[in-house]
């Protein structure tokens, strides 16, 4: 099993290696290409949660930041970078 | 082309400056904040290009592509695709893009240019980009678009000129060439990645992204000092609205007072002297001493949404709202109805799922919005001690408001629990948002908002409280109670009459006969409550020179037990006291389903929220 973004360690970048694009209804898996969401991307998860639960995760793609959910996250496998 | 004005649309991704060059260009007010959604509608207005001549320009909600994922986006597309009812397609198009994040910005420009229409890139928010130490070459972006790219900064207004120019010069040459392009789609993902190449081949250098964005949000973000920080950004918020308003509300109540007297001096005893003393400045004056409260309520608000601090609000918010089945989106229409339901229930139309904003719009009422704060502290002011708690700067009269505040949240997050298990099922709502960078807010920007907010009440006073205070002081004054009669004047008067009815009703629940009287009005705007206790109360005064002396509050206290001003307070919180939200829930919901469901359900909660209330507080002896 490939980690998953979902339980990615924070501030570090990864490269997104595949999508679970089934998994997901096709509006979300749009929703996240337009964020440029996609395999070969690189990724950095920056914030995680809050005081009640692990959603949601801030993420930064180049220049933008987003904000998803866990179970999105839970979707895309992610490789480390090439160093 | 016909000879008609041309109509051009500012098109763009979401929080990209379109509605600050739309502002900018026809000397409009639309509202602008640093986060995604803000305009949820078509909007038109004037503006002309050097040589005068008029073009008429739409302003758009902000969408990532041409597939709309929310209502709000919808709207974007059927405008660009000339499919909106009853107007025509724009014969031009200004894409504007965020030049420090044109990788994702050139997808939607570049899906946008594919339409064929004179089309023309503003490169907005220049500033930024060089503030963040991006340097770009818009030629490039141009030769590898194919059409005209301007640099803006929309909010100093710089580049207008040129993109006119621009515009003029597309509208021209797209006539004589008359490009018919009819290529399919191509896929998001190659969209991606030619923007990404344009991107790059544009950016002459770049420096890494900025450390202090991450560092503030590394703490306004953190896991539990964040959700603290917002806590305590509300807190202060409305000890704010009470620790800083008391000078002013007293400089408005002198001049009230001081028009009264010069009134009374002025003129004979009659139907005039008493309609402008009881009713227009007794009644209405009695709420406009509040302009400065809600003012500072919305100078917080407008801070919160101008810095970019409303969508980490949403981030934190995301796991409270999940567990109730709403998402962190939803947060931000909630919280701008603190100002007001109306605006935040069309702010919903930027929430994708139906279900999701449907439970948004149905709790949106229970937020306390500013027409609530007479109220509160009218009988805050009256029955609570203006005392700080413990010692600490904390006043316990703000500390009972942010409790009220609290409540209505509660109340919210509960009934959508509900809703979202009954009437309002569905799949667990999505949360995907982009998160805009920090700015400072601008002074400029902010001084206007509060400019049109002051304007706005000072409107609602003149006309809906005003015609509903005065009519209800001719109820009141008549028919005139025959001398020697026991009873009242408001007891006698048509009014007082209706008011006797409907104390029947909510008796139970510790409501007396002013709060009846008050009741009925309020639904016109809840303010009105205030006037009404007002202007009963200056009536019931009459000439009796010792009581006109008192205030309305020292009035309230010899008259209402605790446990009824608290039952009153509970009462607010929940009822749906307002015509125009209820106007609002219609035309979003289309139809008076929802609006009526909404209506009975929060008199119901109403009623036994006061009904609780008024029992706990007669069981502690407070009756
Ligand atoms: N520094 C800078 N800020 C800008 C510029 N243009 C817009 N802004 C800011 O960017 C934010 C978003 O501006 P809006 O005009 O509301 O953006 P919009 O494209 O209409 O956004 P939506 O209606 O949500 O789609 C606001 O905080 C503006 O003050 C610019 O050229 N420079
Ligand atoms: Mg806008």
């Amino acid at each position: 099993m490939n980690p998953k973004l979902d339980s990615a360690k924070l501030g570090v970048a990864v490269r997104i290696s595949r999508i679970d694009w089934d998994q997901m209804s096709h509006d979300e898996g749009r929703r996240l290409r337009e964020f440029g969401l996609m395999e070969g991307i690189e990724v950095t998860p920056l914030h995680r949660g809050s005081l009640f639960s692990r959603d949601p995760l801030a993420l930064a793609i180049g220049r933008m930041q987003v904000i998803i959910r866990a179970r999105q996250a839970a979707m895309i496998e992610v490789a480390p970078t090439a160093p | 082309m016909t000879a008609a004005i041309p109509m051009i649309a500012l098109v763009g991704n979401p929080n990209a400056g379109k509605s600050s060059l739309f502002n900018a260009l026809t000397g409009a007010r639309q509202k602008i904040a640093n986060y995604p959604g803000v305009t949820v509608e078509r909007k038109a207005g004037h503006a002309s290009f050097a040589d005068g001549r008029p073009m008429s320009l739409v302003d758009l909600p902000g969408s990532y592509s041409l597939t709309p994922a929310s209502p709000d986006e919808a709207v974007t597309r059927d405008v660009v695709l000339g499919q909106q009812a009853g107007e025509r397609r724009p014969d031009a198009l200004i894409v504007v893009v965020d030049a420090a994040n044109l990788d994702n910005h050139l997808c939607f420009a570049l899906e946008l240019i594919a339409l064929g229409l004179p089309t023309v890139v503003a490169l907005n928010m220049l500033d930024l980009a060089e503030r963040d130490g991006l340097t770009l070459d818009p030629a490039i972006v141009s030769r590898e678009l194919g059409v005209p790219v301007v640099p803006t900064v929309a909010v100093r207004k710089r580049g207008l000129t040129d993109l006119l120019a621009a515009v003029d010069g597309a509208i021209l040459s797209h006539q004589t060439q008359a490009t018919a392009q009819s290529a399919p789609p191509p896929s998001d993902v190659a969209l991606h990645q030619r923007a990404r190449a344009i991107a790059r081949a544009a950016t002459l250098s770049e420096a890494p992204v900025r450390r202090w964005t991450q560092r503030v949000d590394a703490v306004l973000l953190h896991p539990a000092l964040g959700f603290l920080i917002l806590l305590g950004l509300m807190f202060v918020m409305f000890q704010g609205v009470y620790a800083w308003s008391e000078a002013p509300i007293g400089w408005i109540e002198g001049g009230i007072a001081a028009l009264q007297g010069a009134v009374d001096a002025a003129l004979p005893d009659g139907f005039l002297r008493g309609l402008i003393i009881e009713g227009i400045l007794g009644g209405v004056g009695s709420v406009i001493v509040f302009l400065p409260q809600i003012l500072i309520l919305f100078l917080f608000i407008l801070l919160l949404e101008a810095s970019g601090y409303m969508t980490r609000a949403a981030f934190l918010m995301d796991g409270v709202m999940a567990k109730v089945g709403l998402s962190g989106r939803g947060f931000i229409p909630l919280l701008s109805s603190f100002a007001c339901a109306v605006p935040g229930i069309m702010a919903t139309r930027a929430i994708p799922d139906a279900k999701d904003r449907l439970t948004t719009i149905l709790i949106a009422p229970l937020m306390t919005c500013s027409a609530r704060l007479p109220v509160y502290t009218l009988i805050i002011g009256a029955f609570i001690p203006n005392t700080t708690v413990g010692g600490s700067p904390v006043g316990l009269q703000g500390l009972v408001l942010f409790g009220l505040y609290l409540s209505g949240i509660v109340g919210a997050l509960v009934v959508a629990l509900v809703l979202r298990r009954t009437v309002a099922k569905g799949n667990a709502a999505g949360f995907m948002m982009e998160m805009p960078r920090y700015q400072w807010p601008r002074l400029r920007d902010v001084a206007i908002a509060l400019w049109q907010r002051t304007w706005i009440f000072l409107r609602r006073a003149g006309t809906i409280i005003f015609v509903t205070t005065i009519a209800l002081w001719l109820l009141l004054s008549y028919p005139k109670v025959p001398t020697g009669s026991a009873e009242s004047q408001v007891d006698y008067s048509v009014a007082g009459r209706i008011a006797s009815g409907l104390e029947v009703v909510v008796a139970p629940i510790g409501f007396n006969h002013d709060i009846a009287l008050a009741l009925i009005p309020a639904m016109a705007a809840r303010e009105v409550a205030v006037s009404a206790l007002a202007t009963a109360n200056a009536i019931e005064a009459g000439d009796d020179e010792e009581a006109m002396a008192q205030s309305l509050s020292e009035r309230l206290q010899g008259r209402w037990s605790i446990a009824t001003a608290l039952a009153f307070l509970a009462w607010f919180v929940f009822a749906p006291q307002c015509i125009s939200t209820i106007a609002i829930t219609k035309r979003e919901t289309n139809g008076w389903k929802w609006p009526l469901f909404m209506v009975g359900y929060l008199f119901a909660l109403a009623y036994a929220a006061a009904g609780i209330t008024y029992w706990t507080a007669v069981a502690f002896g407070l009756g």
